[in-house]
C-alpha cells in the first residue's frame, strides 16, 4: 500500500478539504484491510479462492477414491478379465481427458495442501499469496509433464 | 440442556479433535510422496499398458506393495477426515448427531480399508 501523505503543516485547510482528506484516509484503511496478507485479507481475492478450490478438488477426490477402490477390486471381484475389460474401457479418449483432470486436481489439492500445512507452522503467513502462485507454478510445471505423456491417448 | 458450538469445542479438545487435526497433516504426507509415485508409476510409466498383469508386476516389489498399502490408509483416512471437516461447517451442529456421524464415518473408513485390502491382496501374494 502507499502510504497516505500528511499535508505538511503550514497548509491551511479548508473544512471541505479536511471532509475529502478523511474520507481518502478511511477509504485507504478498509482497501488495506481488503489487500491486507493477514486477517480478514486471508480469506478475500487469492486466499478465498484458493480454499474453495482446495475444498471442490477435495469432494471430487473424495468420490473418485470410493470410485477408484471398486474398480481396481474387480480384479479379485470378477478376475483378471473383467479389469482388463474396464481397462481397455477407459482407453476412450473422453475418460482419458477425466483422468488427466484428476491428475489436474490431485496437484491443486496436493501443493495448496503444503501451503496450508507450511501455514500451520507460521510459515510464509504475510505472504501467503506469493507463496500460492509459487506452489501453482510447481503444480504447473507437474501437470505439463503430465500433459505431454497423455496428449496422445486423448487425441 | 442444548448443546452450543462452545460445547462442541470443549468437547472436540478433550477427545481428540487435535489428533485429528494432526493426523490430517500425516496423512498428507504420506499422500503427498505416496501419490506421486502412484501417478508416476500409473500415469507415466505405465500409461496406455495398465492391466491385471501390469499391477501385478509392479506389486512384486516390496516397495509398491509398502506405497500401496499406506495409501489406501492414508487416503481413506485423509477423505473420510476431510469429508467429516466440510460436514461439519454446514450441519451436524448437534453433539449427538455427530457421534453418529462419526461412527458413521469410522466404520465406513474401516471397512473400505479392508475391501481395499482385500482387493489388493492376490497380486501381494503371487
Amino acid at each position: 500500500m502507499v502510504g497516505l501523505r500528511r499535508p505538511p503543516a503550514w497548509c491551511k485547510r479548508s473544512r471541505g478539504a479536511a471532509i475529502a482528506l478523511d474520507e481518502s484516509k478511511t477509504l485507504g484503511k478498509s482497501r488495506e484491510r481488503e489487500e491486507a496478507n493477514v486477517g480478514a485479507g486471508l480469506w478475500k481475492g487469492v486466499g478465498m479462492w484458493a480454499w474453495i478450490l482446495f475444498r471442490i478438488s477435495g469432494l471430487i477426490l473424495v468420490a473418485y477414491l470410493f470410485v477408484h477402490i471398486v474398480i481396481i477390486s474387480q480384479g479379485e471381484v470378477g478376475g483378471p478379465d473383467t479389469l482388463d475389460k474396464l481397462f481397455e474401457m477407459f482407453e476412450n479418449p473422453f475418460l482419458a481427458f477425466l483422468d488427466f483432470m484428476l491428475v489436474a486436481a490431485v496437484l491443486y489439492h496436493g501443493l495448496n495442501g503444503v501451503r496450508v500445512i507450511l501455514m500451520d507452522f507460521g510459515v510464509g503467513i504475510r505472504s501467503h499469496k506469493a507463496v500460492f502462485w509459487f506452489v501453482m507454478a510447481i503444480a504447473a510445471g507437474l501437470l505439463a509433464w503430465f500433459a505431454v505423456v497423455a496428449a496422445p491417448h486423448i487425441f | 440442556m442444548r448443546t452450543t458450538t462452545a460445547d462442541i469445542e470443549r468437547v472436540d479438545r478433550q477427545k481428540g479433535g487435535m489428533w485429528l487435526w494432526l493426523l490430517q497433516r500425516i496423512s498428507a504426507a504420506v499422500l503427498l510422496f505416496g501419490l506421486i509415485t502412484h501417478l508416476i508409476a500409473t500415469h507415466i510409466l505405465s500409461i496406455g499398458e495398465l492391466s491385471y498383469d501390469n499391477i501385478a508386476e509392479r506389486l512384486q516389489s516390496g516397495f509398491f506393495i509398502t506405497v500401496d498399502i499406506l495409501l489406501l490408509a492414508a487416503s481413506v483416512f485423509h477423505a473420510l477426515n476431510g469429508t467429516r471437516m466440510v460436514l461439519l461447517d454446514y450441519f451436524f451442529k448437534d453433539v449427538a448427531r455427530r457421534r453418529i456421524l462419526d461412527v458413521v464415518l469410522l466404520v465406513f473408513g474401516l471397512a473400505a480399508f479392508v475391501y481395499g485390502l482385500w482387493a489388493l491382496w492376490p497380486w501381494i501374494t503371487t
